[in-house]
């Protein structure tokens, strides 16, 4: 058997090195800024908008229809959709608080900002 | 499995929910996602080194289940499944290594595999691998939170062990 | 090893002993043409409530939805239900408060610009002169109107039923709750911390916010020409609508954000005060006076030059974003 000591002991270096972790994951954010997918209430996506790179697309099933998201630095975009208004597509390149909205697909796409920000946005 | 046996591990389920209940009726202690005591746990840890590995499964199934029905909840039924299923793998693993005053151990690593697997489910649900920095945070949490309900299972098994064997 | 356990057991102890804290619980409804966010601290029952009376609502005063309440009024003069009563009088009173500047009867007009279905137009001069004719809130007596008359609830819809989801709310307990009916903030009560709600204000120019204010029982309204337009010929027509005129308005200001305690009022002035611009809305601030018998609220307005300007009860609760200096942000005073 392993004695006590033992154990103890490497438990408290894992406690260390993820303490260690978390402490340098908390010093050097990945930017912070997510965009969060919403489908009818349920988040189905988070993407990270610093750590891309170049320019990335990737479609979201709705169940209601199709979106496709374009995620280049720090912004995003919905650059296609096959919904009747295509209020999404139209809102273009979208970095910051307000919200891309798709009614027809019930589709929400959210900004969080990982450094706090309003409880909710008026307008 | 007999009667007595059959009565003895519906106890222990109700003893897990009631606790699991109760937990979910606290404030949350931190405002991460996935951090919480895991109390109910206990109860596993307790099954585990005095039932064995058979009785111990069934207790965790029913409270995972029906944990989720009161929760009312499903979604974290998946996520405590996996969490679940990798800690109580541990569990077993463990079990073979560790002296009976060592049980603790075995909760502090079950608590981390716990972590681990609510992370893997996150990731894949949401197809967003990105969340695994917030693992380390997790392991943290886990290893204290881990070590709580170890210390509990270990004072447990002491007082109570006996009784539950025979 | 024992004593250990022994204050571990305690601890856990303790924890359990703590009064229960109300979970959050929140839900996205898809209503009255837009996104809502509920969120309150408490019985996750509400809001399933909450999303029943909105439905019952959306179709009481739906101008759109033929089977809609007010489409029905506008149509076939069936008597309006009870909520859509109770608004269209308290609409009324807000125009009489504004002159007119929110008028629910300018809806014929709304409906030539296209705005209803996205089939946009720009009407002639003698079509919106012979529109005009019918619109008018002195026009009506009662609920009776003159021929070819309709009414649109949708300026105050959504501030209506933030008021009835808060008075629920209040009736079933709950303490601490925010809801965003796509862009009308209600902060019910505070945060669980005991921090105020905090309510970003869009700045009209941007997808951002411009800065925040401090929410406590107070309905966050924000109209602003961005909100729906649409361009011809190099022309941009914004949505709202001048009974006056019957044209996009024009007044110089680019977003008008009412924060006080009624949000049909809020929602109402927040148009009103769009249309009449600064120096006439500042009028109408002032003229009601503090004192609790006059209605109470307080006005962000953003200038078409994105001057903000803001009424002196935001004074301490309005922070800036760091893309305005604290120094662009004017006070306007009573005294």
């Amino acid at each position: 058997m392993v004695k006590t000591r033992t154990w103890i002991v490497l438990i408290s270096a894992l406690l260390l090195l993820s303490l260690g972790l978390t402490l340098w994951l908390w010093l050097h954010p990945t930017g912070g800024r997510t965009a969060n997918i919403y489908v009818d209430g349920e988040l189905v996506r988070s993407v990270d908008l610093a750590a891309v790179e170049g320019e990335e697309t990737f479609t979201v099933d709705t169940g209601r229809g199709l979106n496709v998201i374009t995620v280049s630095e720090g912004r995003l975009r919905v650059s296609g959709a096959d919904c009747p208004d295509k209020v999404c597509v139209n809102s273009g390149w979208l970095s910051g608080s307000a919200p891309i909205v798709c009614l027809p697909h019930r589709l929400v796409i959210k900004f969080a900002d990982s450094s706090g920000g309003p409880d909710a946005v008026a307008g | 499995m007999n009667v007595k046996g059959l009565a003895r591990d519906a106890v222990l389920t109700a003893v897990a929910l009631g606790i699991f209940v109760v937990e979910l009726q606290l404030p949350a202690l931190t405002p991460i996602p996935g951090v919480k005591l895991g109390l109910a746990n206990i109860v596993t840890v307790v099954a585990m080194f005095t039932l064995g590995w058979a009785d111990a499964a069934g207790i965790l199934l029913c409270r995972l289940v029906l944990g989720s029905f009161f929760a009312g909840n499903m979604m974290a039924l998946l996520y405590s499944a996996a969490g679940g299923t990798l800690a109580f793998l541990t569990l077993l693993l463990l079990r073979r290594v560790l002296a009976e005053n060592q049980l603790w151990v075995a909760s502090v690593f079950a608590a981390m595999a716990h972590n681990l697997g609510q992370v893997l489910v996150a990731a894949a649900v949401t197809a967003t691998p990105s969340i695994f920095v917030y693992l380390p945070v997790l392991l943290v949490s886990g290893i204290i939170t881990g070590l709580l309900t170890g210390l509990a299972a270990q004072y447990t098994v002491s007082r109570v062990g006996r009784h539950l064997r025979k | 090893m024992r004593r250990a356990a022994a204050l571990c057991a305690l601890l856990c102890l303790a924890l359990t002993a703590c009064s229960p804290a109300p979970a959050k619980q929140s839900s996205t409804i898809f209503a009255m043409d837009t996104v809502m966010e509920l969120q309150l601290y408490g019985d996750g029952a509400v809001l399933a409530e909450s999303t029943r009376l909105i439905t019952e609502l959306e179709k009481e005063l739906s101008a759109t939805d033929p089977e809609g309440g007010v489409y029905a009024f506008n149509h076939t003069g069936t008597e309006l239900g009870k909520s859509a009563a109770e608004l269209f009088l308290r609409a009324m009173d807000i125009s009489r408060l504004t002159g007119g500047a929110m008028d629910i009867t300018v809806y014929p007009v709304v409906l030539a610009w296209g705005f209803t279905t996205g089939q946009y137009r720009v009407p002639g001069d003698e079509e919106i002169a012979a529109l005009l004719e019918k619109v008018g809130y002195t026009k009506a007596s009662g609920f009776d109107l003159p021929q070819g008359a309709m009414i649109d609830l949708g300026a105050v819809a959504k501030g209506y039923t933030s008021d009835l989801i808060a008075d629920l709310w209040r009736q079933r307990g709950i303490s601490s709750g925010l809801m965003n009916l796509g862009g009308n903030v209600y902060a019910l009560g505070k945060k669980p911390d005991g921090s105020p709600w905090l309510v970003g204000v869009r700045d009209p120019f941007s997808d951002t916010f411009l800065g925040t204010v401090e929410a406590e029982d107070v309905a966050v309204v924000t109209s602003g020409a961005y909100e729906r337009y649409f361009e011809r010929d190099g022309v941009i027509y914004h949505h709202i609508i001048d009974p006056k005129t019957g044209r996009p308005a024009k007044s110089g200001l680019a977003s008008v954000t009412v924060i006080g305690p009624d949000g049909t009022l809020c929602d109402g002035l927040s148009t009103a005060f769009f249309v009449l611009g600064l120096d006439r809305a500042a009028e109408i601030w002032k003229s009601c006076e503090a004192d609790g018998a006059s209605p109470d609220f307080d006005v962000l307005f953003v200038t078409d030059g994105g001057e903000i300007y803001i009424t002196e009860g935001l004074e301490g609760s309005f922070s800036p974003t760091n893309d305005y200096d604290t120094g662009d942000v004017r006070v306007i005073r009573r005294g």
